[in-house]
């Protein structure tokens, strides 16, 4: 489950030259953590200048004035039962807590992490032999062994420190092993093996800068619990010895008042609560902040629905042509205070029955498009700024959230591009069918059941009665595609919005696919939207193609037309890429250099980069599609002259 | 699929094998380390040089170490565990006694801790960083920042000495009790305790994948397809969660095990905890050897049952 | 998700209905004990915890007269003893029987000692007897008539009536032993004023009325005695109603449970020294003006009062004074006093010097022990000296002090519970009593004159003439200062208002015969 699919899209959109922000901003940003690192900075603050303050000697007695409750002068937090002054007893126990929580901590993460690395570089018996042991380590309760190792050593705070740590090495090395795994079989490390670095250098100058992210996260997490453990011991009477105050300590000796003098106990039991609560709560934020899966962004969760814009959910002002008719469609990625501007303004609309095809470099915003027609793309950080999206004369922007969902997988279906991470793992394949009638029609489980067997039938997959039992991991990839396409049928379809359903297939595959989509398409007389970057493809299957580039449309037209006369530079580069079988030569043309970015656009035309034919006035100003012929318009100031 | 199961099952209680007879070393070693001897604990303020050496003798504690193990692994061969110094009695009978109320208090304690931290981490995962999302990590914060002795303390304050609306301790009332609304009586505090503390790390646990399983393609084909959210949430998103979580909520029963020893001590439960503590003041060798293999049989058990579940719930996990 | 959360729902249904707190019912006393019991064989224990309820389950040969220290008869009806002490002679009541329905004769009473003393005995492997040595001095016991006993002892033994009415001479039916062997620790058979009903591990004990108790069948129908090892939650049953009494009340709740009119507070001194060890290896200790200095520099008032509040007696002498015909009430011990604490030091040119000091953190009869020992500690420091504490936990802690401290502390804490004024210093200050020797002398005292005077006090079978012995030997012991005298506790118990007729023993047993709760 930890396959790291965080939107390929986005990922694909931003790369690595997203800019990223900085742990320590993360940090601030997240106010509870903040709220965290204020209080233990002023916690470790004031531990630090104790010895400086005007206190009582925190180990004077005074039997007679035992019990004093707070508030009294000279006594702001009482005294406890042998008449010390527990707020100087209570900032003295604070420091010693601290020192033995961090220290445990170290010496866990220092024998634990060595352990995790060695077992998770060697691997094998080495692996196993260690794995062995910290297995035997969690099963033994822990409060046992602690004690054991305390009995052993005998008591004090420091033997309690090192129970504590040892208590705790599994953690370090369960998590650090794994992270070690997957480290161990990459390039690098085989790298340097060759390059006759041994295996003790590898770990320090490879494996370690690596995972010590791990480590830190895992001490941020655990120094709250070690200082609770701490405290633990020294309840069951094994911590410090008397008269030195740690919190814990303070907490078993006031245990005993506490009907008769609850403040003895209350006093540092709500320091420990206050300490750990903040090394949680900054320990949440570190773990936030060094977590690889945030670096695309925050770990958000996306909404049920695109957010969309007030402008953008305005009522149909326009008479609507075509099945689908989507008009200036903006939509917009806004992360770490950037505006990444991926869809910029598109304009189409799909006849009944027709095939349009969306090409485009990756990147070039016609998978945003398409998702975004129906609320899919992930929000946050996506947002649909400006446009419109008319079926059947509504503005899909603007509708109820229930009505948007009876359009999805009903009369407007999705066909998505890897079927092996957008089909759910752990229900068959038959019961996603169902799930999909289910939604849209009342029909018992069975019927649904048969439908969805006749479905997969319609589709080609041999023996689908048995099929539809089957996990979509048990299915090759072409048989995945086909089970998505049979549940983008389930519903009658009108039209079937398809993005790149073919990338991830081999080439015979994808003309078994291509072949079905287009009987199906003529058979059901449904529209279809195929988006791909593959020109061969659309010559395959589709009437009419648009290309997209920078989140605009800068040609659209009948595929025919368009493949015999590009009328835009960048048609013809992507036309040049297809391999083409009649040309012996076969040479594959690659369009140098990359797509703009898409949160700082060019004022002109947005190829003008990469044109090899690029003037002065392509930079000056916003290019406008120019009508080639009716059903044909390109966005370059040198289309009319190619013609 | 039925006999690769049965397989792994198969394959997993044969590796609790190595791990108890481990175990049974390691507690050996430590508790040979530990200074006194049963002799002494018996004795208490009697124990001379010469009573203490006396008594040993006749526990048979004069043998040399590794002859003691010896002993006592071939006795375990013929199911005989041993007698408790301390008690004279039967280590397996003073266990199956105290047994049975740790798994119902510990056991009581890991549902509720994972129904409530499940319940809190997708409620927090579907309203992340809304008001409900914050006040949910708050509290769940609180659980795993208290200490739980002292958090059973106050509860005992609270609820039994102010309120008087449940016993403070014990698992069955002293007298007229017995049956089963008094044993959740007396349950309602401890477990309600131990649950508190140990939710926390379910709750974040399942918010951080449920947050991860909800950016992944296929809750966005869910969506795509026109199943409402809420099915998205508790349906397709929750089981992808669950996939990730339970192991961990194996390795909570650890937790959870461990914690009853203080929770024990406090509420007078009597269960093995707060024996195995006594056990090991009083260097009671064999009932500690008993009692933490048990314990560990049952943590070891408890993770085969959670990867059983995982192997059930997730279809691409071969045994 | 709804098949999960219904349970739950008629958990809480069931309840609520069953919410409000059942008090304890009439006639049946729940006592708050410190421990499960390790066992109920009389022979097999040693902590006063199972003492409490052994002693309502078994009858001796003799016991302790009510509120005394005292001997006098209960399943012997006189005794006589031989002019040169050696030979004891009991006869026996004759209208005992034990709870199974055996008759108590004098075979029975030679089956209990020789099971304890002869390792031939074929049930001397239901042991171990780890206070068998109270009846060391035993040659032969015989059953001269059928209810006539003779005990010959292979020497004068002066305390061994008061051993006898000691709980570890409490009679168990021979009959129970042959049928359960081992395991007679978890049925016992007496012949007490309760008889044995069911024991629930940790959870209790309950003994039920025995109507034909030779000495008057008690009022109460039942008692149930409950390990509550927490003194917390102990403290906290007492006060929701989930137990009718205590014992070892911690001080601080004390005060607490006095000012309650709901409740009362029973106090008895006993026969209990709380002292301080002090190592005469260590150079610095062997010095008496140094030891003296020590004892002027404890703030004992303080500790009795303060720290344990009232719950203990300022103790200045080896002997408790709960032994009013032994104790010497002559001696003025040491008063609280540092400056002569240290004028005694500077002469003795100890200023500064370092002491190691080890502390239990709890224990039987240690009061109060890390509090007490961090006071003293903190006394100690402010008249001069450097005094560094070690805790261990009371099984360990054992294990050092009894095997002596030389070489490993120079202070040590310790309590005794006894039952004769001989025990004490007899175990525990004499020159022979070394711990390489089998004593306790932990802190290795010898003094020839005391060593006499124990030795002619034990062997003397007149009370007057062991009176004197005794309070002679104490104001030598005094003047030398081998411990720091401390305290003596009071020990405590605390019942609702609804219990009757209770008092404490100076024994520390807890007898409850007599008590009523309608």
């Amino acid at each position: 489950m930890t396959t790291n699919a965080q939107a390929p899209l986005l990922s694909r959109l931003f790369g690595r030259r997203h800019s990223r922000t900085s742990p320590l901003a993360l940090l601030v940003r997240n106010r509870l953590a903040a709220a965290g690192l204020v209080v233990l900075c002023l916690v470790v603050f004031i531990a630090l200048i104790t010895p400086w303050l005007p206190l009582p000697d925190p180990n004077a007695t005074q039997p007679s004035d035992r019990l004093i409750p707070p508030f009294t002068t000279g006594h702001w937090l009482g005294t406890d039962q042998l008449g010390r002054d527990i707020l100087s007893r209570l900032l003295w126990g604070t420091r010693v807590s601290l020192v033995v929580g961090i220290a445990a901590t170290l010496v866990a993460a220092l024998i634990g992490s060595t352990i995790g690395i060695v077992a998770g570089y060697f691997g094998k018996r080495v692996d196993s032999t260690l794995m062995r042991g910290i297995d035997m380590m969690m099963a033994f309760p822990y409060i046992l062994l602690a004690l054991a190792i305390v009995a052993v050593l005998g008591p004090g705070l420091l033997n309690a420190l090192y129970a504590i740590a040892i208590v705790n090495i599994p953690f370090f090395a369960r998590n650090v092993r794994g992270v070690t795994v997957t480290l161990r079989n990459r390039e690098f490390v085989d790298a340097a093996l060759l390059s006759g670095k041994n295996h003790f250098l590898i770990l320090v100058t490879e494996i370690l800068p690596n995972v010590l992210p791990v480590i830190v996260i895992t001490m941020s997490t655990t120094v709250g619990w070690m200082i609770l453990e701490t405290a633990g011991l020294s309840f069951l009477g094994l911590g410090a010895q008397p008269p030195q105050a740690d919190l814990g300590s303070m907490l078993g000796e006031g245990r005993r008042l506490i009907s008769t003098a609850p403040f003895v106990s209350t006093v540092p039991g709500v320091m420990i609560f206050i300490l750990v609560m903040s090394i949680n709560l900054l320990g949440d934020g570190i773990r936030d902040a060094l977590d690889p899966r945030l670096k695309a962004g925050a770990l958000r969760r996306p909404a049920a629905r695109t957010r969309t814009s007030v402008e953008a959910r305005q009522a149909s002002q326009y008479e609507q042509r075509g099945v689908l008719d989507v008009r200036a469609l903006r939509t917009e990625f806004h992360l770490d205070n950037q505006v990444h501007r991926a869809v910029n303004g598109p304009t189409f609309s799909i006849e009944a029955g027709e095939c349009l095809g969306i090409i485009g470099e990756s990147g070039s915003g016609k998978s945003v498009t398409a998702m975004s027609l129906l609320g899919l793309v992930a929000s946050p950080p996506g947002m649909i700024m400006g446009g419109q999206v008319n079926y059947r004369d509504t503005n899909l922007l603007g509708i109820s959230d229930n009505d948007l969902r009876r359009y999805r997988g009903g009369e407007l279906a999705y066909i998505f591009q890897d079927p092996l991470s957008t089909l759910h793992p752990l229900f068959t394949v038959g019961d996603q069918l169902v799930e999909a009638m289910r939604s849209h029609y009342a029909i018992s489980y069975t019927d649904a059941w048969k439908k969805a067997v006749t479905l997969l039938e319609e589709v080609r997959i041999p023996n689908a009665a048995n099929r539809a039992h089957s996990y979509p991991h048990q299915l090759s990839g072409g048989m995945r595609q086909r089970v998505s396409i049979a549940m983008a049928l389930a519903n009658e379809p009108k039209l079937i919005i398809a993005d790149e359903p073919t990338t991830a297939l081999d080439v015979t595959v994808q003309a078994q696919i291509l072949a079905l989509l287009n009987r199906l398409r003529d058979d059901k007389g449904a529209s279809l939207m195929f988006i791909t970057h593959d020109f061969g493809v659309v010559r395959q299957v589709c009437h009419r193609v648009a290309v997209m580039y920078a989140g605009e449309i800068v040609e659209i037209g009948p595929v025919e037309e368009i493949l015999a006369q590009p009328a835009h530079p960048y048609t013809r580069r992507l036309i040049s890429c297809v391999p083409d079988v009649e040309r012996k030569t076969g040479k594959l043309e690659e369009i140098p250099g990359l797509p703009p970015q898409v949160n700082n656009l060019p004022e002109g035309c947005k190829f003008a980069d990469r044109c090899d034919m690029v003037a002065d006035q392509c930079r000056q100003a916003p290019i406008e599609l120019k009508t080639m012929n009716e059903r044909h318009q390109a966005r370059c100031i040198f289309a009319k002259e190619v013609v | 699929m039925a006999t690769p199961l049965w397989r792994y099952v198969g394959k997993r209680l044969l590796l609790l094998i190595p791990v108890l007879f481990g175990l049974s070393l390691i507690v050996f070693f430590i508790m040979a380390l530990i200074p006194g001897d049963p002799a002494q604990a018996i004795l208490g303020s009697y124990a001379t040089p010469e009573n203490v050496a006396r008594l040993n003798a006749q526990l048979g504690l004069d043998k040399s170490l590794p002859q003691q193990y010896l002993t006592w692994l071939g006795n375990i061969f013929q199911g005989d565990f041993g007698r408790s110094y301390n008690q004279n009695r039967e280590v397996i009978s003073i266990i199956a006694e105290r047994f049975g109320a740790t798994l119902i208090l510990a056991g009581t304690a890991l549902v509720l801790c994972s129904i409530f931290g499940l319940l809190a981490g997708i409620i927090s995962a579907s309203r992340q960083y809304g008001l409900v999302d914050k006040a949910i990590t708050l509290i769940v914060l609180i659980g795993i920042s208290m200490p739980a002795f002292w958090l059973g303390l106050l509860m005992i304050m609270l609820f039994a000495v102010e309120w008087r609306l449940l016993p403070a301790s014990g698992m069955f009332s002293i007298y007229g009790g017995g049956d089963l609304p008094d044993l959740i009586r007396h349950l309602i505090l401890p477990a309600g305790t131990l649950a508190f503390i140990a939710t926390g790390v379910i709750a974040r646990l399942t918010r951080a994948s449920m947050l991860e399983v909800l950016r992944q393609d296929f809750i966005r084909t869910a969506r795509a397809k026109g199943v409402n959210e809420r099915r998205v949430i508790y349906r397709h998103a929750f089981k992808a969660a669950l996939v990730s979580i339970v192991p961990v909520i194996g390795i909570q029963a650890g937790f959870v095990l461990g914690g009853a020893v203080y929770i024990e001590t406090v509420f007078q439960w009597p269960g093995m905890g707060s024996m195995l503590v006594n056990a090991i003041s009083t260097r009671d060798l064999l009932l500690v050897q008993g009692g933490v293999l048990v314990i560990a049989a049952a943590y070891v058990l408890i993770n085969l049952a959670a990867d059983v579940v995982q192997f059930i719930l997730d279809p691409r996990v071969t045994a | 998700m709804k098949r999960i959360v219904n349970p739950i729902a008629a958990v809480a249904f069931a309840t609520t209905s069953t919410f409000a707190i059942a008090q304890t019912p009439p006639n049946v006393l729940v006592v708050g004990q410190i421990a499960e019991p390790q066992s109920l064989d009389p022979h097999a224990v040693t902590a006063v915890n199972d003492f409490r309820i052994l002693v309502n389950l078994y009858d001796g040969l003799v016991r302790y007269a009510d509120g005394t220290l005292e001997v006098e008869p209960s399943l012997a009806e006189s005794w006589d003893i031989s002019d040169d002490g050696t030979v004891y002679k009991f006869q026996l009541r004759d209208d005992v029987e034990f709870h199974d329905g055996t008759p108590f004769d004098a075979e029975a009473v030679v089956f209990n000692f020789e099971r304890m003393l002869d390792e031939d005995h074929p049930y001397y492997d239901t042991g171990p007897f780890p206070l068998a040595f109270y009846f060391s001095q035993i040659d032969t016991v015989e059953a001269t008539a059928e209810h006539e006993v003779t005990f010959t002892l292979n020497e004068p033994f002066a305390p061994f009536l008061s051993n006898l009415a000691y709980p570890t001479g409490l009679l168990i039916s021979p009959q129970a032993v042959r049928e359960h062997g081992e395991n007679i620790g978890r049925h016992p058979v007496g012949t007490g004023a309760y008889q044995f009903e069911e024991w629930e591990s940790n959870s209790r004990v309950v003994l039920t009325r025995n109507n034909d108790y030779w000495d008057g069948a008690p009022d109460l129908e039942a008692v149930v005695f409950r390990p509550i090892t927490d003194a917390n939650t102990r403290v906290a049953e007492m006060r929701s109603g989930g137990i009718d009494m205590m014992v070892e009340v911690p001080p601080d709740n004390v005060s607490m449970f006095k000012e309650d009119p709901m409740f009362q507070v029973y106090e008895q001194a006993g026969p209990h020294v709380w002292f301080v060890i002090l190592n005469m290896r260590n150079e610095l200790l062997q010095d008496k003006r140094v030891r003296q200095a020590l004892n002027y520099a404890v703030d004992k008032e303080a500790l009795v009062n303060d720290v344990l509040q009232g719950t203990a007696t300022v103790a200045d002498s080896p002997i408790a004074p709960a032994f009013n015909w032994a104790y010497n009430d002559e001696l003025d011990g040491y008063p609280y006093n540092p400056d002569r604490a240290r004028e005694l030091l500077e002469e003795a040119g100890a200023v500064g010097e370092e002491l190691t000091f080890y502390v239990t953190e709890g224990g039987s009869g240690m009061l109060d022990p890390i509090n007490m020992g961090t006071a003293i500690q903190a006394n100690l420091e402010s008249v001069g000296l450097d005094i560094s504490i070690e805790t261990y936990e009371w099984n360990t802690f054992l294990g050092r002090v009894n095997a002596g401290l030389e070489g490993e502390a120079d202070m040590a804490e310790m309590a005794w519970m006894t039952n004769d004024p001989d025990t004490l210093p007899f175990l525990a200050l004499r020159s022979d009593a070394m711990p390489d020797e089998g004593g306790f002398n932990s802190g290795y005292y010898s003094n020839a004159d005391v060593d006499k005077l124990l030795e002619q006090a034990r062997t003397s079978t007149s009370q007057e003439e062991r009176a004197r012995l005794y309070k002679e030997a104490q104001a030598i012991i005094v003047e030398d200062a081998p411990w720091i005298f401390v305290a003596n506790w009071q020990q405590n118990a605390v019942a609702t208002d609804r219990v009757e007729n209770f008092h404490l023993q100076p024994s520390f047993l807890l007898q409850l015969r007599d008590v009523r709760k309608p």
